[in-house]
């Protein structure tokens, strides 16, 4: 079943976006590690009669291969499906559309600062290591070198980022960011009716999927 | 002290911040880089103790390549002070923060603590050695990363915008610490937007616009009035001395003091 | 106009007053410079202009502020942002974040006020050309040099049209390029009738832009009067600010018993 969303859901839309490749390579970062330790775990463990090897006390069971197949798949499909959404949306574009929805205007503006946090801090954090290097700090040395060296560097971070933090929301204030009530944005995003029918089919086969399993139709994991 | 030959500087986006410059700045020389944001002051700096190597061309400090040395080994050289102390302060007390620098080039003991002292006494935070950093003021926290880099007793110190953010008793203490460094018998180098405190303080000026040096050398020469084009191009404006002094024929008078002594000359020469 | 008459501050869950007994009026157009060394006040006098203090910083006020008579205290704070406009002096912290143009960036406070679209584009479109800055409106403004930010910041606030607009240390961390960009554009505004506080350590800046000029003394002001009165006081420099350069040349010249040529020193 999953493999299916995959094949018939999931890697036409990321073909149809162009980003095939980007999308399994970050869908397997994503999953795989897990996934390999759930499999092998499972391969070994899983009640089963076929014993395909063995390596010391532990039997590889056919069952135990299957379970651990269907996990991957599975974890694979799920990452790829999330992987999709994060390189398809904007997310300025996608906080301003849930705005439009109803979102409240400061969550929305939460959303979108917090990406936009990210950046900022990576560029302090650089700062931050330039100066202390220039005091002699070995980032390039031994391992305890480096272990001495997380105090200089993390620090400055918190404390100048907690510093900033007052200035930013008094210059937030003055930007009326804190007054009650719906906005008038200027900026929407555009929707069209094969966009519309393809969130209500989405939607449709949603609850299909949930009744089937409710009703045992579909099958669960062995 | 210092020499670069033909140095370039791309970053990865592509900015070309260093384009050719060939500079030599020899030990006990006080040099002020001045030139518009983006000209490639702080760029060049930079490669003095390695934080960043060139894309093309050499640098050399104290008669060795930096390429083949550590930051940490650079940094027993040249020593940078930052502009902006809050992205490097992390101790709790001011003495503490200041101990770093100094202590990560080897310094133990007594030579420790007299570095420390001196320091402290340079820069007037010697009431506040206990203290919490962050219950300074940003003046004084400026000094304090200033203090920090002069205990490590580097040969060459490098300052860059001391006096951005500094009021006016910042700025006269700034100016002490560059007379006391260069009586000392080091190096000191200076980024900086304020031509005055460039004038006043500094036997030569760099003048740098996108990426090359343009003008080099005594206050006298380069906030004269032939070199005015050229410091238009970066956006610069000589001091106001320099200014009326040409104004009034008096010549170049890049500080207040020889505008003075200019004025008073033409008055006694009748 | 904008009053304060006999305001004291001081700091949530601190006793030390940080302004005391200060009385300061702008009217409409004028262009006051505030002066004094780090730690006297200068910003907490601008918090205070502005609302922000108490209203989102708390503490305690005695006394009054007042715009076109009627009292500050009391009101939410995104009132207070369509009263009196307050510019910082760092550009990266003006900087909301969450928007990819410039054009959006200034919009942003019409929006967040609630004004309706074509209000907001209205108001956008003025601010940025009273700036001269229309040619960047479709810039990244995470992308500006540190004058077009600044000009961006203060442009952002006009769109809210503030009946008047403070300034704490808005140069400092420009070079001279953007120094002189961000006064012509304060010029320019000054003309259309806004009321300007400006908080600055460059007095030459201050020298050409200000009717008048007070000064601060750990939270007490000890000066007041026309800026070529303040800025040529005596007492300036003992307060910790440096002097116009003018000011300082007429000075060293006056102390060798010579004369700078009238008309010289411009």
């Amino acid at each position: 079943m999953p493999l299916a969303v995959l094949l018939v859901g999931v890697l036409p839309s990321a073909l149809a976006a162009g980003i095939l490749p980007r999308l399994v390579r970050l869908a397997g970062a994503l999953s795989l590690p897990i996934g390999i330790s759930v499999a092998l775990v499972s391969i070994f463990t899983r009640a089963g009669e076929t014993v395909l090897f063995q390596i010391g006390p532990f039997d590889a069971t056919l069952e135990g291969v299957d379970f651990a197949a269907q996990i991957i798949v599975r974890l694979f499909v799920l990452a790829a499906a999330l992987t999709l959404f994060g390189l398809t949306t904007e997310p300025r574009a996608f906080v301003v559309d849930l705005e439009r929805r109803g979102l409240p205007p400061r969550l929305a503006f939460a959303a979108a600062a917090t990406l936009e946090a990210i950046p900022t801090m990576i560029e302090r954090a650089l700062a931050i290591q330039s100066a202390q290097r220039a005091r002699g700090l070995d980032t390039e040395g031994s391992l305890r070198a480096r272990v001495r060296g997380v105090m200089p560097l993390v620090g400055p971070v918190i404390l100048s980022s907690l510093t900033e933090v007052e200035e930013r929301s008094l210059a937030l204030e003055v930007r009326a960011f804190g007054r009650p009530g719906r906005r008038h944005l200027l900026w929407w995003l555009s929707d069209s009716p094969s966009q519309r029918l393809v969130r209500w089919a989405l939607l449709a086969g949603l609850v299909v999927l949930f009744a089937g399993r409710a009703a045992g139709a579909l099958p669960a994991l062995p | 002290m210092i020499r670069c030959r033909g140095l370039v500087h791309v970053y990865p986006n592509g900015t070309r911040a260093v384009d050719g410059v060939d500079l030599a700045i020899e030990a006990g020389e006080r040099v002020a880089i001045v030139g518009q944001n983006g000209s490639g002051k702080s760029t060049l700096v930079r490669h003095w103790n390695g934080l960043l190597r060139p894309t093309a061309g050499e640098v050399e400090i104290d008669g060795r390549a930096a390429a083949g040395q550590r930051v940490a080994a650079l940094a027993r050289t040249v020593g940078i002070a930052f502009q902006d102390p809050d992205r490097q302060i992390f101790a709790g007390r001011v003495r503490t923060e200041v101990e770093f620098g100094p202590r990560n080039v080897g310094l133990r003991g007594a030579a420790l603590t007299t570095a420390i002292d001196a320091a402290l006494d340079a820069t007037g935070l010697t009431d506040a050695a206990a203290a919490n950093p962050y219950d300074l003021g940003f003046s004084r926290r400026k000094l304090l990363a200033l203090a920090s880099i002069l205990a490590m007793g580097t040969p060459v110190v490098v300052l860059d915008e001391p006096t951005t953010g500094q009021d006016a008793r910042g700025t006269k203490r700034v100016e002490a610490v560059v007379a006391d460094l260069a009586a000392q018998g080091r190096t000191v180098v200076a980024i900086s937007h304020d031509m005055r405190f460039v004038a006043e303080n500094f036997a030569r000026v760099v003048v740098m616009a996108a990426g090359h040096v343009i003008l080099d050398g005594p206050p006298e020469e380069v906030f004269a009035e032939p070199s005015w084009p050229s410091l238009a191009s970066t956006y610069l404006e000589a001091p106001l001395s320099a200014r009326l002094g040409a104004r009034l024929g008096l010549g170049s008078t890049p500080t207040d003091a020889s505008l003075i002594d200019a004025l008073g000359g033409a008055t006694a020469g009748g | 106009m904008l009053e304060l008459v006999d305001v004291s501050y001081r700091y949530p869950g601190y006793a030390r007053l940080v302004l005391r007994d200060l009385n300061l009026r702008i009217d409409d157009g004028e262009i006051v410079g505030l002066v004094g060394a780090n730690e006297s006040g200068k910003s907490t006098l601008c918090l205070v202009a502005s609302g922000l203090a108490p209203a989102s910083v708390g503490g305690v006020l005695k006394g009054s502020v007042m715009v076109d008579g009627a009292p500050l205290a009391g009101r939410p704070t995104h009132e207070l942002a369509a009263l009196v406009g307050l510019v910082f002096q760092s550009p990266n912290t003006q900087r909301s974040g969450v928007t990819g143009t410039v054009f959006e960036e200034v919009a942003l406070g019409p929006v967040n006020l609630g004004l309706p679209v074509a209000e907001t584009l209205a108001r956008t479109r003025e601010a940025l050309a009273l700036l001269r800055i229309a040619d960047l409106a479709d810039r990244n403004p995470a992308e500006l040099s540190g004058g077009q930010a600044q000009l961006v910041a203060i442009a952002s606030i006009l769109a809210m049209r503030p009946r008047h607009l403070v300034l704490d240390e808005p140069t400092a961390q420009l070079d001279p390029e953007g120094t002189r960009l961000v006064g012509e554009a304060l010029r320019a505004l000054a003309g259309t009738g806004t009321a300007l506080l400006i908080a600055e350590h460059k007095t030459d800046l201050l020298d050409g832009l200000c009717q008048r000029v007070v000064a601060l003394e750990a939270g007490a002001m000890v000066l007041d009067g026309p800026a070529a009165e303040t800025l040529g006081s005596p007492k300036l420099e003992a307060l910790g600010v440096e002097p116009p350069s003018a000011v300082r040349l007429r000075r060293a010249a006056a102390e060798r018993g010579l004369t700078l040529p009238a008309g010289a020193a411009a």
